[in-house]
């Protein structure tokens, strides 16, 4: 993975004094997971069983591990092993990924349950780049390995450090003789719901009913409960499994502009599996790119006292750079799903802004503009996106310090109607003539989201780091109040979460 | 008593389905959505870690549409009932977790505040009826 595991040992960004030579020692909590049944699974479906699996790996493991402060040191075929500096996180970790995979078996048949089993264990361990070794891994390993399916078992010394932090039952199963280890190990169970400590089995036996009935239902209404209840194409996903890619019908991959109820089931586009109808057999049309609108550099006071998340305020430079003059289209958009290379068609009006797009969909989009056209297009930085918004004003909104009818497509500042954004270019452009830069759609940037602008870069760059979980949007939508409108208002939200309000615009550096 | 369950989990499985995508997913009975942490009146010093605690479903990303599940949404100071015809809102009073997280850091500025939790779909459309924690006041030092 990035960098050497040597460098979180000793903390973020923090060098040792003095270099070490020798094999690099640490005490870390080590999670180790592992898939109950994989050779079962695999017996029954190895493909599919395969792309479930490494789905759950991206989707699931690895963003909660990182979301965690946690390192995957290695991967095990069925499993993974990770570690963490705190135990706490390291049984958060354990615990999310436990009840997310509740959540995703819940829709199916136990016999195609994928369950995990997992152990954590506190331990002074060799951490090599890919691997890290020692007692306190066999003895996680071990834990692991009795830890009933869908449980998180853990040792005395985790359970120790976390027993008055982490708000858990737990439950003490005694001392274990583990295998090649000379102690007995005190062993706990984690039961992540508090009141769920007397009721443990009482609600495995309610997961039993549950999945009972719904293999009754399933097998009782199969055909009438799935063309009315799933009438886009999201037959193949509920009716197999969360992880294979949708079966491909005629409409398929389309949805009405903005109706998120027909959204598909996934959560994150894949760039390997666009779910997009192959595009009709006429010759490709040259990719319209959308009106773009150079701006001069200048230097301007980003951020506002309104809010606690925009202090403080603080000059920003920003080079010459153009942005589109519009949010994107659901026709700029479509152009883009038509080649295969955005994540879904969009039916209905072409002329509004597209909606329903994650921040990675955006990405997507931009990439995908940018290998057309041969032109580095991408997404605004949020410093690049305030200096534009404000079109060269310092007031509350770009067109003064009061609210104006007619000057935003907010909720209570215009007579529209809710279910969709204003056509593009209703309302009054800003002193740089840009339309919606404040309502409309919010609109994502390149930024990573951080809570205010303390240690933000003063040249106009992204503010990123690797991998974050949010992204910044701005401008507010047409369901936000006149609040959210101000150029200055910013908002974060999940990087690969869709929500009917969210698009964005592109810009290009000059 | 473990038939009477299963009747009546079965009927309403087996109506669940029709009211499916028009908005509100129906969702079990015995759903239970509330706060592991924070109590209700606690007060608390700075910032805390917020704990979701659901009972009898599953925690998803948005976007998964899978039965029984749904992910969370924390609603603070919020005083307008909820629309179960739209989506949740997303705002700085309707924070969001579609990446299936069952806790947050949470900061707010010194005095009385409330919480309260949503589950949401995959679309995040409330359930139907609505899978709601009990709106728990904190005081923040």
């Amino acid at each position: 993975m990035r960098g050497e595991i040597r460098d979180i040992s000793s903390g973020r960004g923090k060098d040792p004094a003095t270099p070490r030579v020798g094999t690099p020692r640490r005490l870390a909590a080590i999670v180790v997971g592992d898939i109950c049944g994989y050779s079962r699974l695999m017996e029954l479906d190895e493909e599919e069983t395969h792309a479930r699996v490494k789905r759950i790996e991206r989707d699931l493991i690895e963003p909660s591990i990182t979301e965690h402060d946690g390192k995957l040191v290695k991967r095990t075929g069925d499993g993974f092993i990770a570690i963490f500096d705190s135990p706490v996180e390291a049984v958060r970790c354990g615990i999310v990924i436990q009840q997310s995979m509740i959540g995703r078996n819940a829709a199916l048949p136990k016999s195609s349950w994928i369950e995990y089993r997992i152990g954590v264990n506190l331990g002074d361990v060799i951490i090599e780049p890919n691997d890290v070794f020692g007692d306190g891994v066999n003895i996680a390993a071990r834990l692991e390995g009795i830890a009933d399916p869908g449980q998180v078992y853990i040792s005395g010394g985790i359970y120790e450090q976390i027993k008055h932090k982490l708000v858990c039952g737990y439950e003490s199963l005694g001392d274990r003789k583990i295998k090649n280890i000379t102690d007995p190990v005190r062993v706990y169970r984690v039961l992540p719901d508090p009141a769920a400590f007397n009721k443990a089995r009482k609600r495995r036996e309610h997961v039993l009913i549950i999945s009972f009935c719904a293999i009754l239902l399933a097998l009782a209404g199969a055909g009438v409960w799935y063309m009315r209840a799933y009438p886009r194409g999201e037959i193949g996903n509920q009716a197999s499994a969360p992880s294979a890619p949708p079966q491909e019908t005629g409409n398929a991959g389309t949805r009405s502009a903005p109706a998120p109820a027909a959204k598909q089931a996934r959560p994150e586009p894949a760039p390997a599996v666009t779910p997009v109808p192959p595009p009709p057999p006429a010759p490709p049309k040259p990719v319209i790119e959308p009106v773009m609108v150079p701006l001069p550099g200048g230097t301007f006071a980003m951020g506002s006292n309104d809010d606690i998340s925009e202090k403080p305020v603080h000059q920003v430079t920003i080079k010459p750079f153009a942005i589109s003059k519009y949010p994107v289209s659901v026709r700029e958009w479509n152009a883009c799903a038509a080649a295969n290379a955005c994540a879904f068609l969009v039916t209905g009006r072409d002329d509004i802004p597209v909606t329903d797009v994650s921040w990675t969909d955006a990405k997507q989009f931009v990439a995908w503009l940018a290998k057309e056209t041969q032109k580095a297009f991408r997404l605004p930085s949020e410093a690049e996106w305030e200096y534009a918004a404000r079109g060269g004003t310092q007031t509350k909104y770009w067109w003064g310090d009061q609210l104006q009818p007619g000057m935003a497509n907010c909720k209570n500042c215009t007579d529209a109607t809710a279910e969709q954004p204003l056509k593009l270019g209703s309302l009054k452009p800003n002193p740089f003539g840009l339309y919606d830069m404040g309502g409309g759609v919010n609109q994502w940037t390149e930024d990573c989201w951080h809570k205010n602008y303390q240690g933000a870069p003063q040249n106009g760059a992204p503010w990123v780091e690797n991998d974050c979980v949010s992204h910044v949007i701005r401008s507010g939508s047409w369901k936000n109040d006149a609040r959210y409108v101000r150029p200055a208002s910013r908002d974060g939200y999940d990087t690969n979460v869709r929500y009917p309000t969210h698009g964005f615009r592109i810009a290009i550096s000059s | 008593m473990r038939i009477t369950g299963l009747i009546v989990l079965s009927a309403m499985l087996s109506t669940a389905p029709l009211a499916v995508h028009a908005q509100g997913k129906s969702a079990p009975k015995d759903a239970v959505l509330y706060f592991v942490w924070p109590q209700d009146k606690a007060v608390i010093k700075g910032g805390f870690w917020c704990r979701f605690g659901l009972r009898n479903m599953g925690v998803t990303h948005a976007g998964d549409n899978f039965q029984n599940s749904g992910h969370h949404h924390l609603l603070i100071d919020v005083n307008d009932p909820l629309d179960p015809k739209e989506p949740i809102p997303q705002d700085k009073s309707h924070l969001h977790f579609g990446a299936g997280q069952t806790e947050a850091r949470i900061e707010l500025p010194p005095g009385k505040h409330t919480l309260q939790l949503v589950l949401g779909d995959g679309a995040h459309y409330p359930f139907n009826p609505p899978i709601v924690s009990n709106k728990i006041t904190v005081t923040i030092k």
